[in-house]
């Protein structure tokens, strides 16, 4: 199937290639942007995409659920930190924690289900979610959502170690848990465990017939994906100051998915880049026209039809293409050699 | 008690349009072997076609007549158009197509129609409630059970008496196999989603009256018939109906109890099938 996507050996120069690339994207994003909330709203949602993609590029499920951790995330954050008095990076981990939990509930019934079954399942739980948290208004606010979230300065005691008042320092944090999210995913997608998702998905019988667990494995995937969305959610919240229930919307899974198959399921960082399209572009076109989604829609029409890689594959042979010859006769050798 | 009996008669018309809703979204899974996330965005079209008719003055019967049509014709294009230019690609690409198509189609609802919703009128003849005795109920809604169960009776003859019928669910054990034996598959496919299109419109019609229009109602349409698929079984008729019923009274019943988690409740319902039922109530294995 699309087996061109990922397969390319991951050496280890490229792998810090991809973490030296993301730096860049994360030192440029100040010098180049007005706004720090909306940089720090790229990175967040590049780390949900991030997610998303580790189980649509990687392992081949096809995810409308991923607002579920989104949501859970940022209400985990918000109950914490307005209720408890609990340290920030703890509640951060609570938030993971929740996340990790709910794709693990949502993944232990949806992954018995395989194909076309798994994805409606995936979008019923998203519904359900919703309803569930728009009916405990006592724990969710219902409509109106957790308001009023404070954004703590990461401190040891008393010593403040690192404001988070204003956006470009709050941009500086989320930089910071980026970078380590990102290069987590990176070694775990790199890993043994990483590498047998790839051939969940290129040969899901043939996986399974190898032996390997494949419910085990899937479940796997999507813990680590509802961790990393559970993350990005909570972020979020902290950086907007509220939990609305919006987060917990289709429109959020939506948001998420379409920004990974844009940005591209080859690798992670394609999911960055996708994330970056969709805000950016948003941001610019929302301003112009309020039904700048309908744009979006092409756009996702388009990439499905013809541009299956997505914006990242679209830059790939462009950048071949610029950079001459011999990089495309590298790319074709080890395509050749590949098949 | 009697307010029990009054919301299962309720559950049942509400099924019956979910059963309608999941039905076309059933047969087009399938023959085309993927799920259409569009079929929300076209019960929207029904829905706002309809409203858009009765502005202008005509009437509900031609609505209900006229809008599928146009739908279906829609729905008939898109695949010729779009859709078939995805087959050969990697499966969650012809879902994600539909996602984009349904996102486009709700922004151009937008619009159009603004962002607010839009009331639509019960037609005249059908205003007020039927009194049997101490029977209190809607003319409307009996009028939609009805008719649906006439259209259910319908599609049901479609697809098991005549000839594109079979041709629908032989394709749907193989389709190269049907197309070996010389029937023109891509012609099926279009004629089959063109009727899936229309049956949601025809849901999108008949559900305008009871709840108007508003943009989103196409994605809260497409979680249920999504349920009532999961819960009914993929790709089997009388498992779309026995679902839709199923969670129609479900929310029915439960909205006398609980207001708030009426909704909630039938997707309470579908995870509590899928752990007993994994693969539905009256769905195939595998």
């Amino acid at each position: 199937m699309n087996t061109a996507m990922t397969t390319k050996t991951t050496t280890p120069l490229r792998r810090h290639f991809h973490l030296l690339l993301a730096l860049a994207v994360v030192l440029a994003m100040p010098l180049t942007m007005q706004s720090g909330s909306l940089a720090s709203e790229v990175l967040i949602y590049g780390l949900a995409a991030m997610g998303c993609n580790l189980l649509l590029g990687h392992t081949g499920l096809l995810s409308f659920g991923q607002g579920i951790f989104f949501g859970l995330g940022s209400y985990t954050i918000a109950l914490t930190l307005t209720r408890w008095p609990l340290p920030m990076p703890l509640a951060l981990a609570l938030a993971i924690g929740m996340g990790a939990l709910g794709a693990a509930l949502v993944g232990w019934v949806a992954i018995r289900q395989r194909g076309t079954y798994f994805v409606m399942l995936t979008l019923a739980f998203a519904q359900m979610f919703y309803f569930i948290a728009y009916s405990m208004p006592g724990l969710t606010g219902g409509d109106n959502g957790l308001m009023d979230i404070p954004r703590p300065s990461l401190a040891v005691g008393k010593v403040t170690l690192w404001p988070l008042a204003s956006p470009w320092q709050y941009y500086g944090f989320v930089a910071m848990v980026f970078l380590v999210a990102f290069w987590l995913l990176q070694r775990v997608s790199a890993s043994i465990f990483g590498r047998t998702l790839l051939a969940v998905r290129d040969n899901e019988e043939r996986a399974g017939a190898i032996g390997y667990d494949l419910r085990l494995l899937k479940l796997q995937a999507f813990v680590i994906s509802g961790a990393v969305t559970g993350l990005a959610g909570a972020l979020h919240a902290m950086m907007t100051g509220i939990a609305p229930l919006a987060n917990a919307e289709y429109h959020t899974s939506e948001m998420i998915l379409v920004m990974t198959v844009i940005g591209g399921t080859g690798n992670l960082l394609a999911s960055l880049l996708g994330s970056a399209f969709y805000l950016l572009v948003g941001d610019w076109l929302s301003t112009l026209w309020p039904r700048w989604l309908l744009i979006l829609g092409v756009v996702l029409m388009v990439v499905s039809l013809g541009l299956q890689r997505g914006l990242w594959g679209l830059g790939e042979s462009a950048w071949n293409r610029l950079t001459g010859r011999r990089r495309a006769g590298d790319d074709a050798a080890s395509q050749g050699g590949r098949a | 008690m009697s307010i029990y009996l009054l919301q299962v008669i309720n559950g049942i018309g509400i099924g019956m349009l979910y059963f309608l809703l999941a039905v076309g979204l059933s047969i087009v899974f399938g023959l085309l072997r993927f799920v259409n996330f569009a079929h929300g965005a076209f019960y929207l079209l029904g829905a706002y076609f309809c409203f858009q008719m009765m502005r202008w003055g005509l009437s509900f019967w031609l609505a209900l007549a006229v809008v599928p049509l146009v739908v279906g014709a829609l729905g008939w294009l898109t695949e010729k158009l779009v859709l078939r230019h995805v087959y050969a690609k990697a499966h969650e690409f012809h879902i994600l197509v539909t996602v984009g198509l349904a996102l486009v189609i709700q922004e151009l609802v937008i619009l159009q129609w603004g962002p607010l919703g839009e009331n639509v009128p019960v037609p005249d003849m059908l205003q007020g409630v039927v009194m049997w005795g101490g029977f209190v109920y809607p003319k409307y809604r009996l009028f939609v059970i009805g008719f649906t169960a006439v259209l259910a009776l319908g599609l049901w003859y479609v697809l098991e008496g005549t000839r594109l019928g079979s041709a629908v669910r032989a394709g749907s054990e193989s389709t190269e196999m049907v197309s070996l034996l010389g029937i023109d598959v891509f012609r099926i496919f279009s004629l089959v989603f063109a009727l899936g299109a229309a049956t949601a419109a025809i849901a999108g019609v008949l559900a305008a009256p009871m709840r108007g229009a508003e943009p989103f109602m196409g994605i809260e349409a497409l979680g249920v018939a999504f349920v009532v698929v999961v819960v009914g079984g993929m790709g089997s008729f009388s498992g779309a109906l026995i679902g839709g019923l199923l969670i129609g009274v479900v929310q029915s019943v439960m909205s006398t109890v609980w207001a708030e988690g009426a909704r909630l409740m039938i997707y309470v319902a579908m995870a509590a099938v899928l752990l007993l039922r994994p693969h539905g109530l009256l769905g195939r294995k595998g």
